[in-house]
């Protein structure tokens, strides 16, 4: 094992890292999605696909990235090769659902040892599919979601294959942006692989996979300290999904936790069956899920890696919205019900810890754009990223405002309003908080925001939605109340209003028509009447509150 | 240079002030800060130099060329949260801006951490009927009645500082300025900046945060520098008096007013000034700066004789997008005090004593004992030399504090001493951790550059627990940030966004803006500077469907030569390699931000040489506890150590401004430039 001032070194030198790959995709990305609203994750896995150090991006991908590179290494395996790029993206082969392309590459020594994978995840604009926007609401089958791909060898000696590229691209409506984007991800990957070499050779390969074995271990022993102080016991919870699109309200995920000494065991199996559209869930999708419900109740600076999560047993069925058998459409899995799963977990194990558990946060309502842009005569494709719903009140105090959803937690962001008018055909009258929208509590929800849109351009545009939470806001906890759910209105030309529902394709928003977006509000905590008199005169102040 | 200039560098607890003669002689002189008024110990450290130089301070002042300063004010307002009472005028429809922080919340997985008070809070964000078109057309004409009504609001809530921000008023401030004429006519004598003014460059949340900054330490700092300024006339002086900058460049203090938010590193910036200094005239080309003052300890790194900058700076939670010096601040220093901490162990800090009541041994009220308290309790601070024997340490104070919290643990005074000072040293090594390694540099091939009153205390120490094995310490180390304040440039930094599709080309359209920034910071700097002047071109670059752009330094492209277009896109080609690994050749590069610093080289400055007498200082000896035992070991005088004389620890090297404790395995060499040169072996 490494010296302690090693190890030390190299535990901020592989954050130093998946640091840097994240700047690097950050930047050079193409597709609004991506580089405006940071949808991406980074990871290293060690040899055995085990996670060691990710950057701080989005939660919901960190714990689903090792399946994908289990994937990788058991379809290549003893074909592997320095400089291999693979990719994948298929829900069957360990991936989370069709947008999200990971980029793989092995890490090898001098000496021809694979040491580690490069992990580049990254969410596409448009994969294909019946619908733009990656998110096909009528979709019954993954085959309408987009193309599926299995691991595959995207290029060799570090240089992408073009006619592969070329064929994956002409599968998506936006090839420029998907290029773009790829490339942007094997950059990234690549360069991670190059830094980790230069560790290499300045501390010797084998050190540094040893450091990754230590700095797992190690963090598995302060997860075990902080969990064995929680109380033992077993408790339940139900967490109702809107609805699946079709006409089936409130689908459940049930979990029961059961938690003793250091061990932590949450069963998924009384979740009610699949449904026939993109809220179900994938295996990956789900296992990260409870990982990141598991990982918010811990301290905010145990590190979140494969030996943290050694202390959960999953159990799962098959054929569950938690679990879709293959061929189930899951697209909309890593917002919803991603939180959903995430919430069964909070709720029931945060029994156990009540001075950790959260109120929950708001949920995802997404709307894509599609049309022609009359300033660059060109198509586009727009994603809504803002008016964000509020984060979730805690014991600790206010949830944030428009700090997004929960799977997210404050790690995605909305671009700028000057520069989204400036590269689209889009006029934001209005984006601002939405006062009241978060659960009254002893600690306030966060508020949601409100958008007025207006779409210029010569012809109609379509749009798509998918999302949550227009039926049921963010549940409050320990007496809060649940803050106001999502309401999304089209004005029409005519003064007529039409309410949008949560998961519809092929909305017609002709030339001057408004789109008037409320979000909901975060989840409030603790019982409203014991709220600081202080802090109710201060939302007064600020009319946050009537 | 015909007279003496003055670098004058204000800490939480001493204010130091260098001064340098024509021949480059250097003479250091201390004061205690007075955080009610920075410019009274400014004062009383003017006097006590001129009292070393046996002038009174009115000669000293007539005969000084210059003097450069650097203030905490607007660090203290941005940390202490007290900073002006500030009203926001912002365009209706969009008051929350500051609030929404573009969605984004810090720290991925904590979720019990409640959100901040916006520095300008939603009552007073006051909204105004306007709205310019990304173009810079107009959408909504401004409004006189709602313009009139926001001014009654910001006047109603007692504002004492208006911060404007218009969305796309970079591309035309006419909105924002008529704004702003419209605040000073209703409010005269108020405060007000614009979004346009202070950073002309697209992206809403940047432009306003840093503008609410501005808005929020502008009066403190320029009521500050105004009495300061009338203060030094009234002893004496007639030159000019310049401000060290976040991003280590110095500007008059009119510029520093108006721009107040550049001030926002000014205390730490001298530091690392000093550093690039020291890297310029061959001492290390990487250097870890160790400046550890009374109640915080500044880290930074400068790396092949350059300082590490970012864009991305954040002062007390407040996001600042103006370039600055990348600096980490730990809250730990001389007059740390040492406690029980919750779980019942031991803790350093982060609570100070700060100068008043200052450390137990002042004797002045404090009971508790410091950092400084324990290095006296030890041996290794001299108390009747501290400061130059101008405050008497009372060795017994110490000693009662050390004793009163050494029962609760069970521990002897001497023990809990030792204790505390190894808990200070670990958080300083994980201090300059985060600084370097976090970077992706392992520091280990670093020289730790010592300095502040109390780090060379502290500095071996440190060194050993990350594994440097070169320390430096300037015999002025107790004031280098002063020294260091002399030897950097005028700097003006300006920026603006282009964002045309044509600025690449054609070459006159790529000149132009740069053409408009360099007349301005031209004149600008004419108003400040008859030198001559360099100018430093960059670029923010981005292909055309990114978001995000990359810095391309300018320098090398050839300016002035035809095919500019060709060689600025080639210059960000090859910056987007080095950064990412690949570029896309044939896609469309474009020119986001131009931005253009005017570099007036201020003289050098000639220093002044230690000779090498041929015979070593004999050394007294002092008694120290090391260890746990107590030792005789040899003590020298830092101010009369001939160059070359090479010291073994351990040993106390001493002046009347800093002490240097060797350990064990130590080798001191005395340089004739001033520095003592320490190996570190374990």
């Amino acid at each position: 094992m490494p010296d302690p001032v090693t190890l030390a070194v190299l535990q901020a030198r592989f954050t130093a890292i998946v640091e840097e790959m994240g700047e690097a995709l950050l930047r050079t990305a193409y597709s609004q999605i991506l580089n405006a609203s940071r949808d991406f994750s980074i990871a290293l896995c060690d040899a055995e696909a085990r996670l060691v150090a990710q950057a701080d991006h989005l939660p919901v991908h960190v714990g689903a990235m090792p399946y994908a590179v289990k994937a990788v290494a058991e379809a290549f395996a003893g074909d592997t090769h320095p400089g291999d790029i693979f990719l994948v993206n298929d829900p069957q082969h360990g991936g989370s659902h069709l947008p999200d392309l990971t980029i793989i590459m092995p890490v090898f020594d001098d000496g021809g040892t694979l040491r580690f994978w490069s992990v580049v995840r990254a969410h596409q604009s448009d994969i294909g599919g019946a619908t733009h926007g990656a998110y096909n609401p009528s979709a019954t089958e993954i085959w309408q979601e987009g193309i599926r791909i299995p691991p595959i060898r995207l290029g060799q000696g570090g240089v992408v294959r073009p006619d592969l590229l070329t064929m994956l691209a002409a599968n998506t409506r936006l090839p420029r942006d998907f290029r773009g984007d790829m490339l942007a991800s094997v950059g990234a990957a690549r360069l991670g692989e190059k830094r980790l070499q230069e560790a290499f050779s300045r501390h010797g390969a084998a050190e540094v996979s040893e450091a990754a074995i230590a700095i797992l271990d190690l963090a598995e022993a302060e997860a075990r300290r902080i969990v064995e102080a929680w109380e033992d016991g077993s408790w339940s919870s139900e967490v109702l999904l809107d609805d699946d699109g079709r006409g089936n309200q409130d689908i459940a995920i049930r979990a029961t936790v059961t938690k003793q000494g250091s061990a932590i065991t949450v069963d998924l199996t009384k979740s009610d069956p699949q449904v026939a559209s993109f809220v179900n869930s994938s295996y990956a999708n789900m296992r990260s899920a409870v990982a990141i419900g598991f990982a918010y109740l811990l301290d905010p600076d145990t590190p979140k890696n494969d030996g943290v999560f050694r202390l959960l047993e999953v159990i799962a069925r098959e054929g569950t919205i938690v679990w879709a058998a293959e061929g189930a459409p899951v697209t909309l899995s890593t917002n919803h019900c991603a939180q959903e799963i995430l919430e069964a977990v909070v709720r029931a194990l945060g029994q156990s810890c009540p001075d950790r558990a959260m109120a929950a946060w708001g949920k995802r309502f997404r709307i894509a754009i599609t049309g022609r842009d009359p300033r660059r005569d060109r198509p586009f494709v727009w994603h809504l990223f803002h008016a964000r719903p509020g984060g979730g009140a805690s014991p600790a105090g206010d949830g944030w405002a428009c700090a997004g959803e929960w799977q997210a937690a404050g790690g995605i962001k909305f671009g700028s309003v000057e520069m989204a008018e400036a590269r689209f055909p889009l006029f934001f009258e209005k984006h601002e908080l939405r006062p009241g929208s978060g659960g009254e509590g002893k600690f306030r929800g966060g508020d949601g925001g409100e958008l007025r849109l207006h779409v210029e351009t010569d012809a109609p545009t379509r749009g798509n939605t998918a999302g949550e939470g227009a039926r049921y806001g963010a549940t409050g906890l320990a007496g809060g109340a649940d803050g106001l759910p999502h309401h999304y209105v089209l004005k029409r030309a005519d003064g007529s209003e039409r309410v949008l529902l949560t998961k519809e394709t092929g909305i017609v928003i002709g030339p001057g028509e408004v789109l008037e977006v409320k979000s909901g509000g975060g989840g409030g905590w603790g019982p409203p009447e014991q709220r600081d008199p202080e802090a109710t005169a201060r939302d007064r102040r600020a009319g946050v509150v009537a | 240079m015909t007279g003496y200039v003055i670098g004058v560098d204000v800490g939480g607890t001493f204010t130091d002030v260098v001064g340098i003669a024509p021949g480059g002689a250097t003479t250091l002189a201390k004061a205690a800060s007075t955080p009610g008024d920075q410019s009274e110990g400014v004062l009383a450290g003017i006097a006590r130099l001129a009292e070393t130089l046996g002038v009174t301070t009115a000669d000293l002042l007539r005969q000084t060329d210059r003097i450069v300063h650097g203030t905490t004010v607007a660090t203290n307002a941005l940390l202490e949260k007290k900073g002006a009472r500030v009203a926001m005028l912002t365009t209706e429809g969009h008051r929350d801006v500051l609030e929404m922080r573009e969605g984004l919340k810090p720290e991925r997985y904590n979720l019990r951490m409640p959100p901040p008070e916006p520095l300008v809070p939603r009552e007073r964000r006051l909204p105004v009927r306007e709205r310019l078109r990304d173009d810079g057309r107009v959408q909504t004409a401004l409004d006189p009645a709602s313009l009139a009504a926001a001014v009654d609001a910001a006047k109603a809530a007692g504002a004492e500082s208006v911060a404007i921000c218009f969305l796309h008023a970079w591309r035309d401030p006419a909105h924002e300025d008529a704004a702003a004429e419209a605040v000073r006519q209703a409010i005269p004598g108020i405060f007000v900046t614009t979004s346009a003014e202070v950073l002309p460059q697209i992206k809403e949340f940047e432009r306003f945060s840093t503008t609410a900054v501005n808005a929020y330490v502008g009066p403190l700092v320029s009521r500050y520098l105004g009495k300061l300024g009338g203060r030094l006339t009234a002893a004496g002086f007639t030159g000019p008096l310049f401000v060290i900058l976040s991003h280590g460049g110095v500007a008059p203090v009119e510029e520093a007013s108006r721009l107040a938010v550049g001030t926002a590193l000014s205390g730490p910036a001298g530091g690392v000034a000093a550093a690039v200094a020291l890297a310029r005239a061959g001492v290390a080309q990487d250097l870890v700066t160790f400046d550890m003052g009374g109640t915080s300890t500044d880290i930074a790194m400068v790396e092949g004789g350059a300082a590490a900058l970012g864009r991305g700076r954040s002062v007390g939670g407040e996001r600042i997008a103006l370039e600055s010096l990348d600096i980490v601040t730990l809250g730990a220093g001389g007059g740390s005090i040492g406690h029980l901490g919750a779980g019942g162990t031991l803790q350093v800090g982060p609570r100070s004593a700060g100068a008043v009541p200052g450390p137990a041994a002042y004797g002045a009220g404090g009971t508790e004992p410091t950092v400084t308290d324990a290095n006296l309790a030890l041996g290794y601070l001299d108390p009747a030399r501290f400061l130059g024997g101008r405050r008497t340490l009372d060795l017994g104070a110490a000693n009662t504090a050390l004793a009163e919290l050494g029962k609760k643990l069970g521990l002897t005074p001497e023990a809990t001493a030792a204790g505390m000072l190894r808990i200070a040293n670990a958080r300083m090594a994980d201090g300059i951790r985060v600084a370097t390694v976090r970077r992706g540099v392992d520091p280990r091939g670093f020289a730790l550059l010592s300095f502040g009153g109390a780090a060379g205390l502290h500095a071996t120490g440190v060194a050993r627990e990350i594994g440097i094995t070169r320390v430096l310490v300037p015999f002025f180390a107790a004031g280098l940030s002063a020294w260091g304040m002399l030897h950097t440039d005028l700097r003006y930094e300006v920026s603006r966004s282009v964002l045309d599709a044509g600025a690449m080309k054609s070459e006159d359209a790529l000149r132009a803006p740069f053409d408009t920034l360099e007349a301005a910071a031209r004149a600008r700097m004419a108003g400040w500077w008859q030198g001559e002047v360099a100018i430093q071109r960059r670029a923010d670059m981005r292909y055309g469907e990114q978001v995000f752009e990359i810095d391309v330094p300018l320098d090398e492209v050839g300016w002035d030569q035809d095919g500019l277009a060709t060689r600025v896109t080639e210059a960000f080609e090859a910056r987007h390699r080095a950064l990412f690994t690949y570029d896309l050749p044939g896609e469309e590069a474009v020119l986001v931000n131009a931005r253009l610093a005017a570099v007036g080289r201020l003289p050098e400055l000639s220093s002044g040489s230690r000779r090498d007498t041929g015979a070593d200082q004999p050394g007294a000896t002092r008694s120290i506890i090391l260890d746990g035992t107590a030792k005789s070991v040899p003590l020298h005088d830092f101010a009369t150590l001939p160059a070359g004389q090479v010291i073994q620890g351990p040993a106390i090297v001493e002046s009347d401004t800093t002490t240097v404790l060797l350990l064990e395995g130590d080798t001191a060499t005395m340089r004739n430039d001033g520095i003592l040169d320490i190996e570190i072996k374990e």
